[in-house]
């Protein structure tokens, strides 16, 4: 029996909090100085270091179509397994084991070079057929990857010769490419991809100890350049404090990103540790259940985004860091548009709203909240802010595992609290089955339009207009972006700052001499 | 049977979003959840009659194999901590029991008592702010990745969590060696070997062990078991993939197979923990040894 | 004077002594639990400071991160332990006495199955028995903590009430009663339940001390009583991300939990001379 759990798909944090990811067209300065990366230092390096980089997110297994949960992304993407196309922590679309590309004049077929020379771990030689069996295996059936309904524009894959993959499609997708990169080649002859693996990037699999460790040894035979370390272990833990602890012993050299301002506080002004700020698409949200009343009032929606003082809330947990955002758009993404201006905390507005509404006595509701920070002391925040209007909020805690169950795949609930980590998420709003169960045609038209696109430019726009279509329905609540803030030893340098998409390129790290 | 009450059905560890009633019917054929519940037990009773455990939904994994792996950590972690908490307790109990007018009598008593009022998280987080963080003596968590290939390591990570359990253990232990003793003292088969002309320490060694080892030996079986089945908390601090944190993982994730695998395990162990512990009581005290088995009282 | 006797009047000493203090410990506990019904320094669920602000006239204690007094959370935490301790043991003597009685009564087999599955039972430890249920249920919430606890305890109770109770069974005024035609729950009511009663309120006793730990526990690894109930356990898991910068946040439960236990356990002690005075005796 071929094993899975789960696929809590890139929505949710299967795996504990939030990693943040950006586009490339920076152009707003988060609240600390954003750099895009550790650039490495001069200093002599040892090319066969051992890195050890600790996290909060192990993966369940080690199949991304099997619901692995982010932390498989963080493990191997680009670090054993590579795709067509590049994510690269700055944003950008690059080639991957793609030479050249070209496209037809109507945008419906695409034509992909394979890069000759590659081989998969197991030294079977990358061909065409490798690739077609890669991309029907995330559109399977079966399949949990998230990205699967993003590529079932795909209406045939044929594979002319071994080194040329033709893509056919139904429709113009203009995120093609960039929905690529979250395939990962691999070998159609492997076995057991929940427990092993047969890819093509620098790293092979060494050991996966569950609970534990999972470590990647360099792939001598790579095609590409060769990492700059030897090997690099992530370690496992289950608890924030445990994790800076050990960071603060030397047991890791990297935490991926710091989950409270306290945290931060311990390795800031020490020269022993380097604390950088990246660039944030992480979240918090307080989504309702569009589908049911009362959240099926937009008036009760807004009203509920006035009761609630986003401001004093991201202070409460983040002290100094993090950015307040009026809608589900990071302001790092094209189609950014300031909508924090639409519904601000205005409790007296909020109470006419309710009136209006038809609930001035106010009602009560059941929030479902995950388990594990901020969610609990976010839910207590807003006990208390909804409480001035009447409104009567019922905590329900529950474990990650009940919230895919329950709420985002059964879709029983009224509110619940969840952080969304993704890299240009906002078509979400665009699927009425989404477990918020937003349903508005015209952005459903709008975000449909955006993807068959002929130009970024037009792509940009239609997404403007529905971003900002989705805040006036206050469709959720968005209560502010995470700050993303890595710590190192100051002994490395050279990783990804911004863990787009919750990816952590380890091939660039490098450790100085000691 | 308890775990049939798990809200949820397993099936639905194995599928996508959406997934249409045919899909829903497959999966549930795949982990038989579509059976009835007898049928089900009488699957589980016969595959743990071949000692095949299954295979983990979430990590397809089997079973057996990561129990197995948990429990080079969870074992050595309690047996270690359970001897450091016999060498406290013992030599510490039966002195304050002896010299209970002494100030360190009471001392030791008085210490015993908030021993065993900490929660064993919170005495575990102290030992890796002092010793861990501030002192930077020992590792503050983590298990080496190639295990026991490499001993040092391991005693090295173990030293905290080892140290936090002999403590708390040590100091609920101590009050029962205190009150053992205390009995012993008392008794009136010590009182006349004295009067027989033995020493104290004579008198207490031959007679007082003896008998007093006897109820001490099943605390000790309760407390080991405990120890190895209640690390879940110890591993947690100590960021330690012992066989506690598989089991809250798996109830966490519903993952059907991995709790029912460890409870089996752990079943075993207490079953062997308490055959153990009747042994040795056999041993000490010839008395028991004619009695009917089942009598543990 | 034998150096025996010494000794006894000393220990005696020692166990009033503790007794006191004991008693204190609960009785403060009680109190400020009785308060917080009718008075709180501030409002608990408002903030009403900055965040994870130091002690200050002000707030005695500090405050958490949503700005809320500390020393508000902590009183009402107090009424919470309390509940979880009276309401765990209360479920867990009911449970587990009804069972240890029955178990008594049985037949020879049905007693060995019973006293067999207890003895296993009380093996698993209680905070793996309260996992379980907690689990068990589909949302956490302090009932479920509650009764998850209380399930643990009455194994515990249910393996010493049958010891105790077959103890009692087989002395010969009992067997004479039985014989002689009381009923069943007259034995039970009239002879058994008073006769074991001294040894097993010093059990509760000591359970209760035991179900406070294991909340905290439960609420250290996510599974204990969900906000707003202000419970030690949830207290010190919140305050644990902060505990170098406000390091206040997990002291101040963890002493006021200890001080309730420390004060159980004493009054277990002093109870169990008061019970049993041969054991004082006999020294």
């Amino acid at each position: 029996m071929t094993g899975t759990i789960i696929g809590f798909g890139k929505t949710a944090g299967q795996a504990r909090r939030a990693r943040g990811a950006t586009l490339a067209a920076a152009t707003l300065a988060l609240a600390l100085s954003t750099s895009t990366a550790v650039f490495a230092e001069d200093a002599k390096f040892d090319p066969n270091a051992s890195i050890t980089i600790g996290s909060l997110y192990e993966p369940q297994n080690l199949d991304n179509t099997a619901g692995a949960g982010q932390g498989i992304n963080e493990a191997f993407n680009c670090n054993v397994y590579e795709a067509l196309f590049t994510l690269t922590d700055a944003g950008d679309v690059q080639p991957g084991l793609v030479a050249e590309q070209s496209v037809s004049e109507d945008g419906l077929t695409y034509t992909f070079k394979l890069r000759p020379g590659v081989a998969f771990h197991s030294g079977d030689p990358l061909t065409a057929a490798d690739v077609k069996y890669s991309i029907e295996r995330v559109t399977a059936e079966q399949s949990k990857s998230s990205r699967k309904k993003s590529l079932s524009t795909i209406s045939a894959i044929e594979t002319p010769d071994d080194q040329t993959v033709v893509v056919k499609l139904s429709a113009r997708s203009i995120s093609l490419p960039y929905n690529l990169s979250y395939v990962w080649i691999v070998n159609d002859a492997a076995k057991d991809l929940n427990a092993s693996e047969d890819g093509t990037g620098p790293y092979r699999l060494d050991e996966w100890r569950r609970g534990s460790s999972l470590a990647l040894t360099r792939n001598d035979k790579y095609w590409g350049t060769a990492p700059t370390n030897g090997e690099v272990v992530f370690q496992y833990f289950t608890d924030a404090t445990a994790l800076n602890n050990a960071l603060l012993t030397g047991a890791v050299d990297i935490i991926t990103s710091v989950q409270s301002p306290d945290s931060i506080a311990q390795f800031k002004d020490n020269p022993d540790f380097t604390v950088t700020a990246g660039q944030s698409t992480t979240k918090q949200l307080l989504a309702f259940n569009d589908r049911v009343a009362p959240f099926d009032n937009v008036k009760v929606r807004k009203a509920i985004a006035r009761a609630i003082d986003d401001k004093k809330l991201l202070t409460s947990i983040w002290g100094e860091y993090g950015t307040l955002i009026g809608s589900f758009v990071p302001p790092t993404d094209p189609w950014y548009v300031d909508l924090t201006a639409v519904d601000t905390y205005d409790v007296e507005s909020a109470k006419a709203l309710l009136k209006e509404a038809g609930f001035a006595d106010g009602f009560t509701f059941k929030l479902d909240t995950p388990n594990y920070d901020p969610h609990p002391i976010v839910a207590q925040f807003i006990q208390s802010e909804l409480a001035k209007v009447n409104i009567k909020v019922e905590i329900n805690v529950i474990t990650a595992n009940e919230w895919y169950t329950k709420v985002y795949k059964a879709h029983d609930f009224q509110a619940t609290l969840q952080e969304h980590v993704n890299h240009r998420d906002i078509v979400f709003y665009g699927n009425p089955d989404f477990y918020w169960g937003y349903n508005n045609p015209k952005v459903v038209d709008l975000i449909k339009a955006s993807e068959a696109a002929a130009n970024t430019d037009e792509q940009t726009a239609k997404l403007k207009e529905a971003n900002t279509i989705i805040a006036e329905d206050a469709a959720s609540n968005w209560l502010y972006l995470y700050p993303q803030i890595v710590v190192s030893s100051s002994a490395v340098s050279g990783y990804p700052v911004n863990g787009l998409n919750s990816q952590f390129f380890a091939y660039g790290i490098k450790k100085s001499e000691q | 049977m308890l775990l049939r009450l798990l809200p949820g059905d397993p099936a639905n560890a194995l599928l996508s979003v959406g997934a249409d009633a045919a899909q829903i019917e497959k999966a549930r054929e795949q982990v038989g959840s579509n059976l009835p519940l007898w049928q089900q037990f009488l699957r589980f009773a016969g595959s743990l009659a071949r000692f095949d455990l299954g295979t983990s939904f979430v990590s397809g994994k089997p079973v057996i194999e990561e129990i197995a792996a948990r429990l080079t950590v969870t074992v050595p972690l309690a047996l270690m901590g359970f001897l450091l908490s016999i060498l406290i307790a013992v030599p510490l109990g039966i002195l304050s029991a002896v010299k209970a007018d002494r100030w360190y009598g009471g001392l030791i008593s008085t210490v015993s008592q908030l021993g065993i009022a900490i929660p064993v998280f919170w005495v575990g987080i102290l030992l890796v702010t002092v010793f861990a963080v501030t002192f930077r003596l020992f590792p503050s968590g983590g298990f080496p990745r190639r295990g026991w290939q490499n001993e040092g390591q391991v005693l090295y990570a173990l030293a905290l969590p080892v140290l936090t359990i002999g403590l708390v253990m040590g100091a609920s232990l101590l009050r029962y060696v205190r009150s053992a003793t205390q009995d012993v003292l008392g008794s009136d088969y010590l009182r006349t070997a004295r009067a027989l002309g033995a020493s104290f320490p004579e008198a207490l060694v031959r007679h007082g062990i003896r008998n007093g080892a006897v109820p001490i030996v099943s605390i000790l079986g309760i407390e080991l078991a405990t120890t190895l089945l209640g690390a879940v908390v110890i591993e947690r601090v100590f960021a330690l993939p012992g066989l506690g944190s598989m089991l809250l993982l798996a109830i966490e994730q519903r993952d059907y197979p991995n709790v029912q695998g460890v409870l089996f395990i752990s079943t075993l162990l207490v079953l062997l923990i308490g055959f153990g512990a009747d042994l040795t009581q056999r041993l000490i005290d010839p008395r028991l040894r004619e009695r009917a088995v089942g009598g543990s009282a | 004077m034998s150096p025996v006797e010494t000794s006894v009047s000393r220990r005696e000493q020692r166990h009033s002594l503790a007794l006191t203090l004991g008693l204190a410990l609960v009785g403060i506990n009680l109190l400020v639990a009785l308060l917080t019904l009718f008075w709180t320094p501030y409002d608990p669920l408002n903030a009403s400071g900055g965040r994870l602000e130091a002690p200050s006239l002000l707030h005695w204690l500090g405050t958490d991160r949503l700005g809320r007094d500390l020393l508000t959370q902590l009183m009402i935490g107090a009424r919470t332990a309390l509940l979880v301790g009276t309401g765990a043991v209360a479920i867990g003597a009911t449970v587990g006495v009804s069972l240890g009685v029955l178990a008594a009564f049985a037949t020879r087999l049905a007693d060995d199955v019973m006293a067999a599955t207890l003895d296993i039972l009380i093996a698993f430890p209680t905070l793996l028995l309260a996992m379980l249920v907690v689990a068990a249920s589909d949302s956490a919430s302090l009932w479920t903590a509650i009764l998850a606890l209380g399930l643990a305890i009455s194994a515990t109770v249910a393996r010493l009430t049958r010891i105790l109770a077959k103890r009692v069974l087989r002395q010969d005024y009992i067997v004479a009663s039985r014989t002689s035609g009381t009923s069943w729950a007259g034995v039970v009511f009239r002879h058994v339940l008073p006769n074991i009663w001294p040894t097993l309120s010093v059990n509760f006793a000591l359970q209760f001390g035991l179900a406070v730990i294991a909340e905290a526990s439960l609420s250290y690894l996510g599974l204990g009583a969900p906000p707003p109930n202000a419970s030690w356990g949830r207290l010190l898991q919140e305050a644990q991300g902060t505990v170098y910068t406000a390091p206040i946040g997990a002291i101040a439960p963890g002493i006021a939990l200890v001080a309730l236990v420390i004060g159980m356990n004493l009054l277990a002690d002093g109870l169990r001379d008061i019970g049993d005075p041969t054991r004082g005796r006999s020294r």
